[in-house]
């Protein structure tokens, strides 16, 4: 069978495991290309206007499915991954916008509910849609997730060893992936969400942009778990929503890791969460005394302003340095 | 200590509990464009309209000398839970000395909750703070019990304008009012008032129903949404809203046991376009649509404020919606740009749009 996975959200992070998963259970996985203002566009003609950016992206690689004629749409829905914190509304409900916006969908969704309190979502109650709609017995199930999870773990080693997620989604086929070095005079902590980051198309590369202008990039999927909730544990009210717990504690780590010489956040036009986030990490800055950036990406592209802007950036945190 | 707390619809209902904890209550003013332009200046660009005009109402509510704000959390997934932090924080760094005591959920965070109440109880005993606070819900029943009224009157009033001014009299008669016997009175007295206002006869079939759902903020508080039911009220419809003071407290703050709340009943009806609770009242507004149609409801509107997040998946799932039931929906997205004409001409035409649709055979005949 022909399973469709949209190159949109959290593909960039649970891709691996998703892959391996349908991969094991002896179906073909088909995944929509990489962003492109074709698809852009598609997005935009089909969502509502007020919507972020991600959204509109993943409801461009869901109709650049349909035309490949997939039997299944994989679209999981997110609802927590974490005790006490769930995804954003957006995610909570996006199977929901996706059957009304594409009504030919009907019987072609697979949206099996991801809710559990571990980051590793491999436990077969997370897929009993799947389990359902592809009429597998429990042993089978258990049998694929079992090696879709090492593999995501192989996945999550590479990241934290500071790979960036394009570079590890690579990686992770190969037997041994060699260490990684860093060759930059200064480090920049990159803090946005994955598909906003990884998503070449939005973020026009910038990670990769930063590394060709010799700077480290940290981002929050190279820490370690225990390092960001350390963070987050001093907070007075946490944030609801897991991913923007891991920003705001990457962010914080960053402010107070001497190695790291400033901050960039790359949030999405019409992001919630980010616009709470975002202005906490800002008022802060002051206080720690270290440089914050926000760059504010949607569907327009304009690679000058960004290529500037960074550079800007960049040459102030080397002055800066110079000086101290 | 010198309280105050922001606007949502009335806020006669919580000034009360304050006062007779023996608190001096700082009236907080009703959001006025001077608000909103506070509230944009200091919040995040991207943060969600309420937020912005909660922090506009706490900054003036501070110029005029309160030094305790209160106001309602939450748990996620809805960004709303999250202001009363961020607030706090830009409170701060603007530099005002400020007590925010935000309630979140008691069953999440019991004793944080009995903390707070013990704060604001100050000397008196849990028995005064029961009375205060079944008087207070006492008034708001009351207050949305009249004005359901009001808005199946206005469409209909001779004199316009009347309803409303009705209306602003009755609020301030139970504002004053302190104790069991003269809610009552004043209650009596406000009914006849209602009952005098002089109304057009309109057959039957040809009365609009017209149902407002969305994001609970915008919805309740008419000075944030162009004061919507009004203008609705004006073009000759009735109007209901998918949310009231006293229905939240039913659901939110009673047992289930003993609520008289339709809530449970309203989010089965919305399961079918949304499965699961994803924050603010999106599912909720779901089910409200299937009851309004239900009981026969001729239109919706739906408000919601720029960039809400639940409401978006609401949005995205209305053209769905409204081809299902059968029922026309306009929704309307409000922020702090105010384009009144715009939003009033779209109202019109909905409205125009609904009246064609009733009397359909008529036009038939005319073209």
């Amino acid at each position: 069978m022909k399973i469709g996975v949209p190159r949109a959200l959290l593909y960039y992070y649970y891709f691996p495991l998703w892959q391996k998963l349908l991969l094991c259970l002896g179906h073909e996985v088909v995944v929509s290309p990489e962003t492109n203002k074709e698809i852009v566009d598609l997005g935009v003609k089909k969502s509502v206007p007020e919507i972020c950016v991600p959204i509109k992206i993943f409801n461009g690689h869901v109709e650049n499915l349909l035309k490949k004629n997939v039997d299944y749409l994989f679209v999981p829905r997110m609802v927590s991954v974490e005790k006490g914190c769930t995804f954003c509304p957006k995610f909570l409900g996006l199977p929901d916008m996706v059957r009304s916006t594409f009504p030919e969908l009907e019987g072609k969704l697979i949206s099996p509910k991801i809710e559990m309190n571990s980051e590793i979502i491999a436990e077969p109650h997370c897929y009993q849609e799947l389990k359902d709609v592809l009429n597998l017995s429990d042993k089978e199930l258990r049998k694929a997730l079992k090696v879709a999870k090492k593999h995501w773990l192989k996945f999550r080693s590479i990241s934290k060893k500071g790979y960036l997620i394009s570079e590890a989604l690579d990686l992770v086929d190969q037997k041994t992936v060699p260490p990684f070095e860093n060759q930059g005079d200064i480090t920049i902590g990159l803090i946005g969400y994955v598909y906003d980051i990884y998503d070449e198309f939005v973020s026009m590369n910038v990670a990769k942009r930063m590394r060709g202008l010799g700077v480290n990039v940290v981002t929050f999927e190279m820490l370690e778990e225990r390092i960001i909730d350390r963070e987050v544990k001093q907070m007075s009210k946490v944030l609801f929503w897991t991913f923007s717990n891991k920003i705001f504690g990457a962010g914080m780590h960053f402010y107070r890791n001497k190695r790291v010489d400033g901050i960039i956040h790359i949030t999405a036009f019409g992001c919630g969460p980010d616009s709470l986030l975002g202005k906490m990490l800002e008022l802060d800055s002051e206080k720690f005394n270290k440089p914050f950036m926000t760059v504010r990406v949607d569907e327009h592209t304009g690679e000058t302003h960004l290529q500037t802007r960074i550079e800007a950036f960049i040459d102030m945190l080397r002055k800066k340095k110079k000086k101290g | 200590m010198k309280v105050s707390f922001p606007y949502m619809g009335t806020p006669i209902g919580y000034k009360k509990i304050a006062a007779l904890l023996g608190h001096e209550v700082i009236d907080p003013p009703k959001p006025t464009q001077r608000t909103i332009d506070l509230g944009v200046k200091y919040s995040p660009e991207f943060a969600c309209f309420p937020m912005k005009v909660l922090l506009g109402s706490y900054i003036e509510a501070i110029e005029l000398g309160a030094d305790t704000l209160i106001s309602s959390g939450g748990h996620g997934p809805c960004r709303a839970g999250f202001y009363g932090e961020v607030q706090s924080k830009i409170l701060r760094s603007m530099g005002y000395d400020v007590d925010l005591i935000i309630f979140d959920s008691i069953k999440r965070d019991f004793l944080g909750f009995y903390r707070k109440v013990k704060k604001i109880k100050g000397k008196h005993s849990w028995r005064d703070v029961w009375y205060t606070l079944k008087f207070s819900y006492h008034t708001i029943k009351i207050l949305d019990f009249l004005e359901q009224q009001i808005e199946t009157v206005r469409a209909y009033e001779v004199h316009k304008g009347q309803s409303t001014k009705v209306w602003e009299m009755i609020e301030k008669k139970i504002d004053g009012a302190y104790s069991d016997a003269e809610l009552d009175r004043v209650k009596k007295e406000a009914q006849e008032m209602i009952d005098e206002i002089k109304l057009v006869q309109v057959p039957e079939e040809q009365k609009i129903r017209i149902g407002i759902v969305g994001e609970i903020y915008v919805v309740m508080e008419s000075s944030v949404n162009m004061r919507v039911e009004e203008r609705l009220g004006e073009l000759g419809c009735e109007v209901r809203r998918s949310q009231y003071l006293s229905e939240w407290v039913d659901f939110n703050l009673i047992p289930a046991r003993f609520s008289p709340s339709r809530e449970p009943e309203i989010l089965r009806k919305g399961e079918k376009y949304i499965e699961i609770i994803i924050g603010g009242h999106a599912k909720q507004n779901m089910g409200a649509i299937v009851d309004y149609k239900e009981q026969g409801f001729d239109g919706i509107v739906h408000l919601m404020p720029f960039g809400c997040l639940p409401e978006l998946i609401s949005q995205s799932i209305m053209p769905k919606v409204s081809e299902d039931l059968d029922i026309p929906v306009l929704t309307l997205s409000l922020d702090e740009q105010t384009g009144r004409a715009n939003s009033l001409t779209r109202l019109e035409a909905f409205v125009d749009l609904i009246r064609t649709r009733k009397n359909g055979k008529c036009i038939i005949q005319v073209s």
